[in-house]
């Protein structure tokens, strides 16, 4: 074992960009955990190559690898700077294959380091799950036993004894892939066929299938010394055969009893001890809910999104915990910040509260994807609803996920009965609004519950909701039902819809009945210990525990579940907004649904409101807070029209509308970024626009690349011509001014249109000019830009360094064909810098390879 | 459901909606912050005439289950509930905690704030009564000012004859004080052959069946009004065979060598709190319900090894005897509901039975 | 084929009981010393010790004893007559209670030398022997004090102790011969 205390200086490896399987929930733990390492004076490297990464602009730059998340990569970071250990569970399965690369090849023992959170043994079958079956089956856990094959022959020898359903999986696949369920012989062969090419050893896996089961997660901490604490588990409404990611989740676990649970907990220490984990464990078991037998089937000592939602739910912190216990420290020994009763970390935590997370799909920006929810997870986002029922939780993050404006949830009343079948069997992205449509045209509970394996308690709670929903129809301004309908989780919006009025006079109603919102703490003791976090839900009872945060308050309404477009780029600008806020003396206040959202985190927001973003919510924390300003992002139009009709509302839209009122011109080949603020037009930079594929329209151009490729003297003409444009318009702010082409064949550049900078180009511009936008942007909007310091911003548009932007696709995830994405199918991005020789354009059409950097899945 | 009413002596009263039992009770208002189990909560004898908060915020969720009786007359006097589903169609299930509680004429009152309660009692300086009414008016604070907590809590609660669970192993006497039916399970995994006694049972009861092992079992109340005649009897079985106390008998156990007990200002009923195994030196979690606790300063070091404490109250969990194998621990080391983790003391005392027949 | 008897809670139990009945059996910890036959009864005094300290407060002194020849550590007892040395002692026996520490007890032959080599020493009150295995077949008049667990064996068969300080785990095992 080595001496933890001797480190000083740690690598952190990223999590790369965001895609499908991995989120902002990477970036947020990375934060909390640097945060840890200060604290503990330990000096943080890192390398990652995600420009809307938050933790990059958390470290000194020369700590900060701006580089692909590659084992070669990593390796020269150990040659030139030489940190004592390294840190894999930030950069998910990925950092865990990388760790194992670099002692492989002997680098880890070369230079002495120490890989945190487990030993070299664990990270080996981490990556064989073939080992790391062996491994369980000695120590008696139950595991779904999986045998190798090398040939179809030698599976048809198996298929006997496994049965069908059965499953087929590549061992140590090249790139990552999933798990084949195959129902028949055929199946089988096609995906052995398909398996062995992908494997690095040429062979596959079989394994019983657990299709139908239920599957349940479990998020544990443990030190060094062998003290574990389980916090919390997670069940999956959706049983085996949909990725969890996929799957409507709820913590804690409704459906279980305590000895089921017990038992699963147990399981989880046992692996926790054997594995010699210290810091997060992640486990998911397949529970058979005929007899209770249940097995491991995955087992994740990294940050995930699963991870995530169980520091959401508890109020535990588990980043800030796992930071320490990485550095040796023993969970009775964890010194949490002030806010947390003395001993928050070594208590099991205890939640009285439920959680319901529903993911987001790509499917609207993604329309020719297989829609199908199945083995291979497709979200690309999710929101979570707390409550203190099942049927608050899950209205309230029905409510965010099937977003509406207005805040009234989507119909699926026009589905034929057969159709409505088949999508019960066969889910879709609107699956939860196909549950209530059931039970709406009165199929029972227990039917519902052999077709979709669901557990009959979840049709019992939607069609409580339901009852409630006649309720309030029939009984039109009825100040009990109001108090019902609220209580539940129904939303003002859907309640005026109901009755036919509006928001307004439902709030007047609930008012004068004094209907109101009660928050309650999120926090690890239900109440045992007077805590004092910062998150908050609401709910209709007796008791409000959320008390104004007193002066110069900003209520920054986040973007909810992340999506495609350019939300991973918003994330990263709510955050710096955030921390600017804060840095001009502004007490904030975050409200927001995306549980992976790294502005949660307390280093950001001083106080986090866990509720849907609709506009009901929305005034019940403004008359909590009365804060003095509230930023609406520019997306949100119908609510920014009702707030700003409120007198007493100072409300400011950021990030901005990316809406203007010109047309789009059709392509674009530069843009010019230009921060204007009264009569100063400071040059940001100048861009080559690339649209990668045949499409040159501007909705193509996903890659970007600063400098543009021009002579000098013509980068500094365009801004001149640039400054010129903006000029004859009304317009403030981060401003992207479009040039192209006089004609297909000229040379000559001409202005087509102008626009606000982008989010996305936002982050890369800040990234590149080291000058932070978001600051002076929302700066300008509190009016604390100082006119002198924004004089005193110096950017070289001409400078020698090359610095790349692409964005990354879902396409590979979601089986459709390779192509050239839009900016609105974007997921996330990859960011690199070089000189100019290095990087060429060319660099980035290499799509094979960028695709194996970019689209990587846990 | 009818709108019933929860009301505290304090004068507050909490309207919620009625579920089991329409009776009208009172009793010791304590609040349950473990995480699942309100099945074994409510059959667990411990909470004998007591009203039990939970902070589990959606209960019955999984009906009502053959294997998580505690006990099967239970006699709490009733459960108060954010939100309550009454599902009987469950895997386990054959019936609903609503029918369960009726037939046992226990209320239960649901939509209740019971956040709001927890963090109330946590403030409270002794114990606070209660009543579930269908009146909150002048009348029903008058009775409930009027209820006097009976101190006779084991006796109601205990079997009063000796009965026998049968098998092939160990010959273990329990006593029962109001056993917990976790012990129980946990012995017959074991293959003990089981006699329950009563808890007036001397020592020469006790002996005379030639046991290889006694337990005294887990209860309702306080220990100290069941008299001098129990402590006799675990001073003189202590000094023949193994012994293993757990709750209410881990304090009889203190109290028959000397250390004295302080009621807790607000029990404690909960598993999130850390327990160091002081030999070992390593931290487990065990579901506690305790409304006494041994004195530490109180204990006879010369007869009495301290041997599991809580870390976050300080309180004594687990105490030995210096000169014998008679050990005792205030948490429940049978789970059911709670971690498992404890469950090795009762191997513990197989292993003390065994090395007394060898040695 | 191995077959484990004892895992490593178990192992841990047995150790936490020896230790509670070295303290019924001593009236407390007041001059005890506790001497480890190499090399894993070494190991299990240390732990033994370790519980000690933790519930009494008191550090009771360790030594080592190494036994040579011995041909392998799996049932040095059954090679012949072994002798022990006293090694790695830097306090006095005399007048103490000594606590022999063994991982297996098979014929006692180790024991008696070890008992001549703690005589050599000087001249203990008392000497009691904990093992944590007690195999049987004994061919001298001896019998450990302490038992963490009797496992009657063939004497074909052979048992393995492992403990987590040098071996990758605690457990006992029974190998066929």
């Amino acid at each position: 074992m080595p001496n933890l205390n001797e480190i000083q200086k740690v690598l952190i490896i990223g999590g790369g960009p965001t895609e499908i399987g991995h989120e902002t929930e990477l970036d947020s733990a990375t934060v909390q955990i640097i945060t840890e390492f200060k604290k503990h004076g330990v000096r943080t490297l890192i390398i990652d190559n995600n420009p809307f990464s938050v933790a990059l602009e958390e470290i000194q730059p020369t700590n900060m690898y701006v580089q692909a998340v590659t084992t070669a990569n990593v390796r020269h970071i150990i040659e030139k700077d030489q940190p004592d250990a390294i840190l894999p569970s930030l950069g998910g399965l990925l950092g865990i294959r990388i760790a194992q690369e670099l002692i492989e090849n002997g680098d880890i023992g070369r230079y002495g380091i120490t890989i945190l959170g487990m030993p070299a043994a664990t990270l080996r079958q981490i990556n064989n799950p073939a080992a790391l079956n062996a491994t369980l089956k000695e120590i008696h856990e139950p595991v779904i036993e999986a045998q190798i094959v090398a040939t179809v022959d030698e599976a048809m020898g198996l298929v006997d004894t496994i049965g069908f359903p059965l499953i087929v999986k590549p061992v140590a696949p090249r790139l990552d892939t999933n798990r084949t369920v195959c129902e028949n012989v055929d199946d089988m062969v096609t995906a052995l066929n398909q398996g062995f090419q992908q494997s690095r050893f040429d062979q596959c896996t079989l394994e019983r299938s657990v299709v139908g089961y239920k599957e349940i997660e479990m998020v544990a901490v443990r030190d060094g010394a062998g003290t574990a604490v389980l916090i919390s588990g997670l069940e999956n409404v959706d049983p085996i055969g949909i990725h969890s990611g996929d799957s409507i989740v709820v913590a804690p676990p409704q459906t279980l009893n305590d000895r089921e649970y017990q038992d699963l907990r147990d399981v989880t220490f046992r692996i926790a001890a054997e594995l010699s984990i210290v810091g997060v464990l992640h486990l998911h078991f397949a529970l058979n809910p005929d007899n209770q037998h249940f097995y491991v089937t995955k087992i994740a000592p990294y940050f995930s999104r699963g991870v995530a939602l169980a520091a959401r739910t508890s109020g535990y912190p588990i980043a800030l915990v796992t930071g320490a216990l990485l550095l040796g420290q023993r969970l009775v020994d964890v010194k949490l910040p002030s806010r947390f009763t003395k001993q928050t970390a070594i208590m099991e935590p205890t939640i009285d509260h439920v959680s319901v997370r529903i993911p987001l799909w790509p499917f609207q920006e993604v329309p020719d994807a297989d829609q199908h929810l199945d083995t291979v997870m497709k979200a690309v986002g999710s929101t979570v609803g707390i409550g203190r029922s099942v049927e608050e939780a899950m209205l309230k993050s029905v409510r965010s996920s099937q977003f509406s404006p207005r805040d009234v949830l989507p119909s699926v009343s026009n589905l034929s009965d057969g159709e409505m079948i088949r999508q019960l069997i066969h889910p879709l992205a609107n699956r939860i609004l196909v549950l209530i449509e059931a039970l709406r045209r009165g199929y029972a509970p227990d039917e519902l519950s052999e077709l979709t394996k669901i557990d009959n308690y979840y049709f019992v709670k939607l069609r409580h909701l339901l009852t409630i929903e006649e309720q309030i129809q029939s009984h039109p301004l009825d100040v009990d039902v109001l108090q019902r309908a609220r209580y539940f989780g129904f939303g003002d919006g859907m309640i005026a819809r109901m009755w036919q009025t509006d928001t307004a006079a439902i709030r007047q109603l609930s008012a004068s009945a004094k209907i109101m919102p009660t928050y309650k703490m999120i926090e690890p003791t239900a109440g045992e210990f007077p805590e004092d976090l910062s998150g908050y839900y609401s709910t209709f009872e007796y008791e409000n525990e959320s008390h104004p945060l007193g002066d110069r308050t900003a209520l920054v309404l986040g973007r909810g579940g992340n999506q495609l477009g350019p939300n991973s780029a918003a994330e990263y600008f709510t955050t710096e907004m955030l921390k600017q806020l804060k840095r001009a003396g502004y007490h904030t206040i975050l409200m927001n649904t995306n549980p992976n959202a790294v502005g949660v985190a307390p280093e950001f927001s001083d106080k986090q409101y866990v509720d849907p973003i609709q506009l009901g919510d929305v005034l019940n924390v403004i008359q909590v807070e009365h804060p003095d300003i509230v930023i609406v992002p520019g997306n949100r139009h119908y609510l920014t029209r009702e707030l700003g009709k409120l007198d007493d509302v100072n409300l400011h839209v950021l990030p901005p509308d990316q809406e203007t009122g010109e047309p789009a011109p059709e392509m674009a080949t530069i843009g010019v970024s230009l921060f204007v603020h009264g009569q100063q037009k400071i040059a940001a930079g100048v861009m080559d626009m690339i649209a990668p594929g045949m499409n040159k329209a501007l909705s193509q151009v996903t890659a970007f690349r600063m400098p543009a490729e021009l002579p000098k003297a013509k980068r500094v003409n365009l801004v001149e011509a640039a400054k010129q444009a903006v000029s004859e318009r009304q317009v403030t702010g981060m401003i992207q001014v479009l040039f192209a082409p006089k004609s297909p064949d000229s040379q000559q550049l001409k202005v087509v249109g102008v626009r606000p900078t982008r989010l996305t180009e936002m982050a890369f511009l800040s990234k590149v000019t080291g000058v932070n936008w978001v600051r002076m942007l929302t700066r300008q909007h509190i009016g604390t830009l100082d006119d002198d310091e924004l004089a005193k911003i110096t950017i070289d548009i001409n400078s020698n360094r090359v610095a790349l932007m692409n964005a990354a696709f879902p396409f590979r995830q979601l089986h459709v064909l390779n192509r050239p994405g839009s900016t609105d199918q974007e997921v996330g991005a990859t960011i690199a810098f070089g000189s100019s020789e290095a990087l060429t354009l060319t660099n980035l059409s290499d799509t094979a390879e960028l695709d194996q950097i970019i689209n990587r899945t846990i | 459901m009818a709108k019933r009413y929860l009301i505290l002596e304090d004068g507050s009263a909490y309207a919620g909606e009625g579920f089991g039992a329409g009776a009208t009770t009172s009793g010791e208002v304590i609040s349950n912050l473990n995480l699942l189990g309100y099945q074994e909560t409510i059959t667990d004898q411990i909470y004998h005439n007591q009203i039990i908060i939970f902070a589990q915020p959606a209960i019955g969720n999984v009906g009502i289950n053959h294997d998580s009786y505690e006990s099967i007359l239970p006699t709490a006097k009733g459960m108060v509930v954010r939100d309550v589903t009454n599902i009987s169609t469950n895997r386990l299930s054959r019936l609903s905690l609503d029918e369960f509680l009726q037939q046992h004429n226990i209320p239960g009152i649901s939509g209740i704030d019971t956040r709001h309660l927890i963090r109330k009692l946590r403030d409270v300086d002794g114990p606070m009564k209660g009543s579930i009414v269908d009146v909150a008016d002048a009348h029903a604070f008058d009775q409930l000012n009027a209820t006097v907590l009976t101190n006779r809590q084991v006796d109601q609660v205990a079997t009063p004859k000796p009965y026998p669970n049968p098998d092939t192993g160990k010959n273990v006497v329990v006593i029962d004080f109001g056993l917990k039916h976790g012990i129980l399970r946990q012995l017959s995994e074991r293959r003990c052959n089981v006699t329950v006694l009563p808890w007036t049972a001397s020592a020469k009861d006790v002996l005379n069946l030639d046991p290889d092992g006694v337990l005294l079992s887990t209860g309702p109340g306080s220990p100290l009004d069941l008299g001098a005649g129990v402590l006799d009897m675990i001073r003189t079985v202590q000094a023949e065979i193994p012994l293993f106390a757990i709750g209410l008998g881990h304090e009889l156990f203190a109290l028959a060598n000397g250390a004295e007990l302080t009621m807790l200002p607000v029990e404690y009923h909960g598993s999130s709190h850390p327990i160091r195994r002081i030999i070992t030196n390593d931290i487990i979690y065990a579901t506690q319900g305790q409304g006494y606790a041994v004195i530490a300063k109180s204990i006879d070091r010369d007869r009495l090894i301290t041997t599991y404490v809580d870390l976050i109250n300080g309180t004594v969990q687990g105490l030995r005897h210096r000169d014998y194998p008679a050990f005792s621990v205030q948490f429940f080391a049978d789970g059911a509901p709670g971690p498992h983790e404890s469950r090795d003391l009762f191997d513990e005392f197989m292993e003390a039975m065994t090395a007394r027949r060898e040695g | 084929m191995a077959k484990v008897v004892v895992d490593a809670m178990a192992m841990q139990r047995a150790l936490t009981r020896i230790t509670y009945e070295i303290i019924e059996r001593n009236k407390g910890v007041d001059d005890l010393v506790i001497l480890g036959i190499k090399t894993r009864g070494v190991y299990l005094a240390r732990r033994i010790a370790s519980r000690l300290q933790q519930l009494e407060n008191v550090s009771v002194p360790v030594g080592d004893l190494d036994v040579t020849p011995y041909r392998d550590d799996i049932d040095h007892d059954a090679q012949g007559e072994p002798e022990v040395t006293a090694t790695n002692i830097d306090f006095s026996v005399e007048g103490k209670k000594v606590i022999l520490v063994d991982d297996v007890l098979y014929t006692g032959r180790t024991i008696r030398a070890a008992m001549s080599a703690i005589m050599d020493l000087g001249r203990p009150t008392s000497i009691n022997l904990a093992v944590l295995v007690d195999r049987g077949h004994r061919e001298l008049p001896i019998r450990a004090d302490f038992v963490g667990k009797n496992i009657p064996s063939s004497q074909r068969e052979r048992i393995k102790v492992s403990v987590s300080e040098i071996d990758d785990r605690d457990a006992v095992e029974i190998q066929q011969a």
